[in-house]
């Protein structure tokens, strides 16, 4: 191989660096490799922004412009989509966090048959299918006026993440020693008190992974907003981008520039928080133990 | 961390005790304030359905009012149905690919990742993006790769001799495209888990073992991947449990189609009941599943629980 070649020259060179040497063109060797792996890989992701910049197929241009996202701000709803996915997918993440921390300060610190119980049947919760629960909620939900609302839709992101934020927020609270709040009980403090002022408050990694964990799933989700949404004024992203996608299939620009709306949140929480991202929710909290 | 808590673990009891003093008795009482705001919602969202559906699968009737009860007839027309077979058969395939396949990716990346090099830190960054980009956005662009005669990869299989190749025409290239596209998006999950996994074996026991004139293969097969079973079990079922689930990246690929070699189990259960108005079936099959899922979810609870008092 000629990396071998370089690294080796015939005469007698001390070993350590031609071993050294070696070693510095295998790694470079490996970067190129895995460069051009990531690029192949990568290759659905570049086409996305690639097609967003071509002109419509109409306007007659070539080249690169931003004339696609100029028709689908100006000739669908795609602002409004945005607002109702952002607005669904926030309050839903608060709602979340909001109800599984107390309830994985449970998980994490419970002893005994209830805390048992309350932990298997949260696992076996997050197992089941989206689509069980789907179908009698929306009999539920048209009784109540909550079909084709962002409200109901919501409800339903909540109620699909709380099990697993609960086993994340649990699994957070298991590094923060219980000695802390053993001597916060000492002086008197409250389990209350103990949770808010010494588990909590030392929480925010773990709060940020599962706010971000609530957040995705509620933005990325398809089957629930299309079984729920019926009218365009309530669209959440994914709807609406696939509805415009159904009208114009062949027109690609315009259809991309509305995925790379659809993109970019995600990708921007996910460089601002890399560090707090938790790969697929409970893995993460299960591999950690 | 497992063997340590053979000892009876510290934490606050919740189960009813006798003679328990007034603060014991305060702390029980917050515990279980914590976790009623969970359980109510779950109660409302989880289990209710759950239940509903239960009865439902055991009546016939429209998706509004629940019609006479027809007993296990639902069950009995799905596990005679081909088409339900089929989706059997088609969840299975699906599911293995993409246990097998992602995993293979995700933990070949992983290892590679393991060694520094230039420019580690940002491929290990833009290699998670296909978990990050939305179903929605990816199936679209994977759509422009390969559905049309137009497309992409068509276009390239023409111009190399194979032909008019139609990607999500023919069931068999379909259902290959399909479990293609679904390891494409979840090997960064098993990256990321099989990278946690690595980063706990000793390296000494490499250095020892090179010594001892170990191979490069041998390394990885009496080393590295019995230290990373735990990490592969769990994310092995996770990620199955994950594929069962799986609704969009089948359905906004392909619809199920065609003529339904692309069906899952699930996408079954929608199009019985949003489509074909059948509800009673769709949720039978629904059902079904939900046993499947909870019976692996209690496996693995099982296993992951045993590790602790091990």
């Amino acid at each position: 191989m000629a990396v071998e070649v370089i690294g080796r020259p015939a005469d007698a060179r001390p070993d350590k660096v031609a071993a050294r040497r070696r070693g510095r063109f295998a790694r470079i060797r490996l970067s190129v490799v895995v460069g051009v792996i990531t690029i192949f890989l990568l290759g659905p992701v570049f086409a996305v922004f690639w097609l967003s910049l071509r002109p419509p197929l109409r306007s007659g241009k070539s080249g690169l412009t931003l004339d696609s996202y100029a028709v689908i701000f100006k000739q669908t709803q795609v602002g409004l989509w945005m607002a109702n996915s952002l607005w669904v997918s926030l309050i839903s993440t608060a709602i979340a966090i909001v109800v599984a921390a107390p309830a994985g300060y449970v998980l994490s610190r419970g002893r005994g048959r209830a805390a048992g119980g309350f932990s298997v049947s949260i696992f076996v919760i997050q197992s089941f299918p989206v689509v069980v629960f789907v179908i009698p909620l929306f009999i539920l939900f048209s009784g109540v006026g909550l079909v084709d609302s962002l409200a109901g839709v919501a409800i339903i992101y909540v109620a699909q993440t709380v099990s697993v934020a609960c086993w994340m927020m649990s699994a957070y609270f298991d590094t923060i020693p219980i000695s802390l709040e053993e001597a916060a009980w000492m002086d008197g403090t409250s389990v209350l008190g103990g949770f808010f002022r010494v588990v909590l408050r030392n929480s925010l990694p773990g709060v940020l992974s599962t706010a971000i964990y609530s957040f995705l799933l509620a933005w990325n989700d398809y089957l629930v907003a299309l079984v729920f949404i019926r009218s365009s004024y309530n669209f959440t992203l994914p709807i609406g981008i696939q509805t415009f996608f159904q009208l114009n299939q062949t027109d690609w620009g315009p259809v991309m520039a509305c995925a790379v709306v659809m993109l970019a949140p995600p990708v921007v929480v996910f460089a601002v928080f890399n560090r707090f991202f938790s790969v697929g929710g409970i893995g993460g909290a299960l591999a950690g133990r | 961390m497992t063997t340590a808590e053979v000892a009876p673990r510290r934490g606050l009891g919740t189960s009813p005790r006798r003679g328990a003093s007034p603060a014991e008795v305060r702390r029980r009482l917050t515990l279980t304030g914590f976790s009623i705001p969970a359980i109510a919602l779950m109660l409302l969202v989880n289990a209710y359905p759950v239940a509903f559906a239960a009865i439902q699968s055991v009546h016939s009737g429209g998706l509004v009012s629940l019609g006479p009860f027809v007993g296990a007839a639902n069950f009995r027309a799905a596990l005679t149905d081909p088409l339900f077979l089929h989706a059997v058969w088609f969840t299975l395939v699906f599911t293995v690919a993409a246990v097998l396949g992602s995993w293979l990716v995700g933990f070949a990346l992983a290892l590679a990742l393991r060694v520094d090099f230039p420019g580690k830190a940002l491929y290990r960054v833009l290699l998670l993006l296909p978990w990050i980009v939305p179903i929605v956005v990816s199936s679209m662009s994977w759509n422009w790769l390969t559905a049309t005669r137009g497309s992409l990869l068509p276009t390239l299989a023409r111009s190399l001799g194979f032909g008019e190749v139609l990607f999500l025409a023919n069931p068999v290239l379909a259902t290959v495209t399909v479990c293609v596209f679904k390891v494409w998006i979840s090997y960064p999950f098993m990256m990321m888990m099989m990278n946690g996994a690595l980063q706990g074996v000793d390296v000494n026991v490499y250095e020892a073992a090179t010594i001892d004139g170990a191979t490069r293969w041998q390394r990885l097969r009496y080393i590295t991947l019995p230290l990373t079973a735990r990490s592969t079990y769990i994310s092995w079922v996770l990620m199955a449990m994950f594929s069962v689930n799986d609704f969009p990246t089948i359905y906004l690929l392909t619809g199920g189609g065609p003529v339904g070699s692309t069906t899952s189990l699930v996408v079954l259960a929608y199009r019985s009941v949003f489509q074909d108005f059948q509800p009673g079936y769709g949720v039978a099959v629904a059902f079904l599943t939900t046993i499947v899922l909870v019976i692996v979810s209690l496996v693995l609870f099982r296993r992951i629980r045993g590790s602790h008092v091990e």
